[in-house]
């Protein structure tokens, strides 16, 4: 692949990835615990780390979050800060995970466990932003959370790169 | 795409967890003893309210900007009101056992509930 379209589609990829960013802050879900989403940046970190490798993969997800904490108006703030630590931990995660534990754990699997290290990442940002341990208490109803969403963002990744693959991209 | 073993082994670990952490979240809940909340702003405890029946106090913190409306009302406390952006600590509502807490992220507030008496299952026997 040439320099030119490599650097096309990793664009591409940010620019997805900041859309998805922004537009999951709008939705509200109906969970009592705040901070819990979707996650669906997830799926394009996922598809750069099976497509590119973990550099790529790291630049794209810290590029996801400026450009999506801008979208939302959210540049610099604690939300960011929280976003870059999840982003950038869960994705150093998922691409180990994807070189050393695979094919024992699936693509799936990779995914599960890169929310779950997504929820701890931010709620160690979060307690050292307020300087109260206390904000450990959301963790066990975060990881909770993170086995759907890590599922449903794990299969959809998975659905993609099967159909990249067949389409010869 | 099917789910591996060690898939299916790395969801029952998260699943014990998460199932751990909720249960000694309940064991820790304590609704028997005296309720205190504690109000932390920037890591530092600006002020200790006893949550009593018939207790009424409010509490500003921050100036102008940056603040936050703290009101302990009849054994229960919320925020009733922040500049903060995204409102979580306002949409908490109402906490009132611990260790439940409001958390304002972009003004560094914790509003801690911690429970004054510890748990204790000795005082069926004293």
């Amino acid at each position: 692949m040439t320099d030119t379209r490599r650097l096309v589609t990793l664009g591409l990829f940010v620019a997805i990835a900041g859309v998805l960013h922004a537009v999951e802050a709008w939705l509200p879900l109906p969970v009592p615990v705040p901070g819990v989403k979707l996650g669906l940046a997830n799926i394009v970190s996922l598809a750069v780390i099976d497509l590119y490798g973990w550099r790529e993969a790291l630049v794209v997800a810290a590029a996801r979050v400026v450009l999506g904490s801008l979208l939302g108006g959210a540049f610099l703030g604690p939300s960011f800060a929280l976003g870059i630590s999840g982003a950038a931990a869960s994705t150093l995660a998922m691409a180990y995970a994807h070189s050393r534990w695979r094919p024992s754990l699936s693509l799936v699997g990779v995914s599960v466990l890169g929310a779950a290290v997504h929820n701890i990442a931010q709620i160690t940002a979060a307690a050292l932003l307020v300087a109260s341990a206390a904000v450990f208490w959301y963790l066990p109803y975060l990881l909770l959370f993170a086995l759907p969403t890590g599922l449903a963002t794990g299969f959809t990744a998975a659905y993609f790169l099967a159909k990249l693959s067949r389409a010869g991209g | 795409m099917r789910l591996t073993r060690a898939d299916k082994w790395l969801i029952g670990i998260l699943l014990a967890a998460a199932a751990g952490g909720i249960g000694l979240n309940l064991a820790l809940l304590s609704t028997t003893g005296a309720q205190e909340a504690r109000v932390y702003r920037e890591g530092k405890l600006v002020r200790s309210i006893r949550l009593r029946a018939g207790y009424h106090e409010e509490l500003r913190l921050g100036g102008a900007e940056r603040y936050n409306l703290v009101v302990a009302d009849n054994g229960r406390v919320k925020i009733a009101a922040a500049d903060c952006p995204d409102q979580l600590c306002v949409r908490t509502g109402w906490v009132s056992v611990a260790p439940q807490q409001i958390v304002c992220l972009p003004n560094r507030v914790v509003v801690k509930i911690v429970s004054t008496e510890p748990p204790d299952v000795d005082d069926i026997t004293k």
